[in-house]
């Protein structure tokens, strides 16, 4: 409420995103029996030694931590076929490979809970890093070509990397539709129609007392130092160089008893 | 209806298996997932969340008579981890709701359109948030004004609008995954019938299925 | 008035236009240095964009483009834009810039201030995920208010991206978490 735009709400951690990368099924081999799980996300199982069988994430890596399965890592984790993703990647400027949607997330997972359950694990992993570097930097590439724009499509890429660049997107595309679009900005129209219409009963001068009329835009005002004094902001927001002058037409505008917020 | 398979297209098909294999817990992280990127708030989803509830408080007594029969601790565990995975996304769900509601309380109150979207306990918050705040204004601020400036939406009682209630900004950008390729959107010029709520799209990485 | 509360906002309408007043004003000290409490018709002086937009509503100042989209500055943003020092001409410079545009009816500051971004957006977005802190700093100095906001939202998620990369603590269980969930009423 108290207005300073709040972009937090609408952003996502990477421990949300990963949240949802738990989602994913993966293959696990159990070593040990057990029923069944009727979970709410869905049903899983049975389970039996050296069978096979596709669960979430979330409980694989629970399973495992117990020792209690080995997990086996998806096809596209392979030396080979990561060796071929980064050449491509490497080698075509513009598109991005295709790779699964959580991949980023999929693979910090693994290495953190599975390691000995992934061949090469440490080839694997500087693969996918490198990988991961490569395509960033192209996300940054493509980015620079951006001149305001209603729309923005990037194929094929995955969770982790639009979140990482999805705050400053928004601000930039919202930038550029800004000034892209001057019939967007307010008070073009408006000023001059409600220059017409005050012009009617034009006054000869203005008197001290019509000052109040203004008041209006000063409330706001008064809210702003109100809400700042409680916060921090003050001493960013604060420049004393323009505030003086303002606070010589606040005391002419409101008289002594509102001038107490504003001599903070 | 001799072959009946020859009428439906693959896509169809796909789509009423995804629709019948989808759980609620599918349905609940998208529904958490639009709210969160979306800049106004959505229609509640009254159904899902209230056959969320039920789940979780059968599943609570599930585990509940789990550990009191001295089922396999792990056993245990892990239903208890499904429950608190599910639990997150509600409360993820809700709380971002609320969190909205506290930032556009009085916009979304004057809005037949908005207000309509909250469930009931929303509409109390609601209720109960603008009480407080106007009062605390009030009693902070506004009380202290000229009378004709002691309104908490309006600027003055010359304004014609209210013109100082925050609102949503609408025509901003937000990022969205395609979940099949769609007809072409003409979001160029004719903003509005581009069926995005005159939103944008701001990143559209295509997936098609 | 959508971003009412907002304080950039409020902020960039403090900034200091030059205006001429048209009639004369009685009873108010716009120039603290003047001895009498009145303005006389005619008289030039600098006025916060708030106040000089609800006078000229009334007809009663005039106003004169800013110094901060004077030739001089257009020609230093034609030159090289990503060097200009916008932030000490305003911190808030396309939001005035914005602002100030519909009311002095001088088209080219939109065209102006694109122009400016297009070219220095691509100077943050190199420097904000690709160069080292030292580099940047001088850099950072020349920034308006929302392109500091642009810069730091870039760096910020990279910044969490690598620290959840690297892991450490994970996400706290919090306290009331495995509680009981109470029955609503």
């Amino acid at each position: 409420m108290a207005g300073q735009s709040d972009p937090h709400i609408s952003l996502f951690s990477a421990e949300e995103v990963e949240f949802m990368a738990e989602d994913e099924l993966i293959e696990i081999v159990p070593n040990l029996r057990m029923d069944p799980l009727n979970f709410i996300c869905g049903d899983f199982g049975p389970f039996l030694p050296q069978i096979a069988t596709q669960v979430p994430f979330w409980l694989a890596v629970a399973l495992k931590k117990r020792g209690k399965c080995a997990i086996r890592p998806p096809q596209w984790m392979s030396v080979e076929n990561l060796t071929q993703v980064l050449e491509r990647e490497r080698e075509s400027q513009g598109a991005f490979q295709v790779l699964p949607f959580h991949y980023v997330e999929i693979s910090r997972l693994l290495f953190d809970h599975a390691r000995d359950d992934i061949p090469d694990m440490y080839m694997v992993r500087s693969l996918i890093e490198d990988i991961r570097d490569v395509r960033i930097h192209k996300v940054e590439t493509s980015l620079e070509k951006f001149s305001g724009t209603s729309a923005v499509k990037i194929p094929n890429l995955s969770a982790m990397e639009v979140n990482i660049i999805r705050p400053f997107v928004g601000r930039a595309l919202q930038a550029f539709y800004k000034h892209d679009n001057p019939e967007k900005i307010p008070d073009v129209d408006r000023a001059s129609s409600a220059q017409t219409r005050a012009a009617n009963n034009e006054p000869r001068m203005i008197m001290a007392e019509e000052f109040y009329n203004y008041i209006q835009v000063s409330k706001r005002f008064f809210f702003f130092f109100w809400f700042a004094a409680a916060t921090e902001e003050i001493t960013n927001h604060f420049q004393p160089a323009s505030d003086e002058g303002t606070s010589v037409l606040l005391e002419t505008l409101f008289g002594e008893s509102y001038l107490v917020p504003f001599s903070l | 209806m001799a072959s009946s398979a020859g009428e439906w297209s693959a896509e169809q098909i796909d789509d009423y298996e995804t629709l019948i294999s989808t759980t609620d817990v599918e349905l609940l992280k998208k529904a958490w997932r639009n709210e969160k990127a979306s800049p106004e708030i959505l229609p509640f989803e009254e159904a899902l969340v209230k056959r969320a509830k039920e789940q979780i408080q059968l599943m609570e007594e599930t585990v509940d008579d789990f550990e009191e029969s001295g089922h396999d601790p792990l056993i245990v565990s892990l239903y208890q981890m499904d429950l608190d995975r599910v639990q997150f996304l509600l409360r993820s769900y809700l709380r971002v709701r609320l969190q909205k509601i506290e930032k556009f309380m009085f916009y979304i109150w004057k809005t037949d359109m908005y207000r309509n979207r909250l469930s009931i306990e929303e509409e109390k918050f609601t209720e109960r948030c603008i009480r407080d705040m106007g009062k605390h204004l009030e009693e902070t601020v506004l009380s202290k004004m000229p009378d004709n400036y002691q309104s908490v939406l309006k600027q003055s009682v010359i304004s014609e609008e209210d013109d100082m209630v925050p609102e949503p900004q609408l025509d901003t950008f937000v990022v969205a995954k395609c979940e099949r390729t769609t007809r072409p959107l003409y979001l160029d010029g004719s903003r509005q019938s581009a069926g995005f709520n005159s939103r944008q799209v701001a990143i559209r990485t295509l997936f098609t299925v | 008035m959508a971003n009412y509360y907002n304080i950039d906002d409020i902020l960039a309408e403090e900034e200091f236009v030059p205006v001429v007043f048209h009639k004369a004003a009685n009873g108010v000290v716009i120039d603290p240095s003047s001895e009498t409490n009145s303005v006389e018709q005619g008289a030039k002086v600098e006025l916060p964009l708030w106040l000089a937009q609800e006078l000229y509503l009334r007809q009663a100042i005039s106003i004169s483009v800013p110094a901060c989209f004077s030739q001089r500055t257009r020609l230093e943003i034609q030159a090289d834009a990503a060097c200009v020092d916008l932030k000490s001409r305003s911190p808030y410079f396309y939001e005035f810039g914005c602002k100030i545009a519909p009311l002095v009816g001088d088209k080219t500051i939109e065209i102006l201030l694109l122009s400016a971004f297009k070219i220095r957006y691509k100077e943050i977005l190199t420097k904000a995920y690709t160069a080292v802190f030292t580099t940047t700093s001088k850099f950072l100095t020349l920034l308006t208010k929302e392109e500091t906001n642009l810069y730091e939202a870039a760096q910020a998620s990279m910044a969490a991206f690598k620290k959840w990369r690297m892991g450490g603590p994970r996400l706290q269980r919090a306290s009331v978490l495995g509680r009981k969930r109470k029955p609503l009423d």
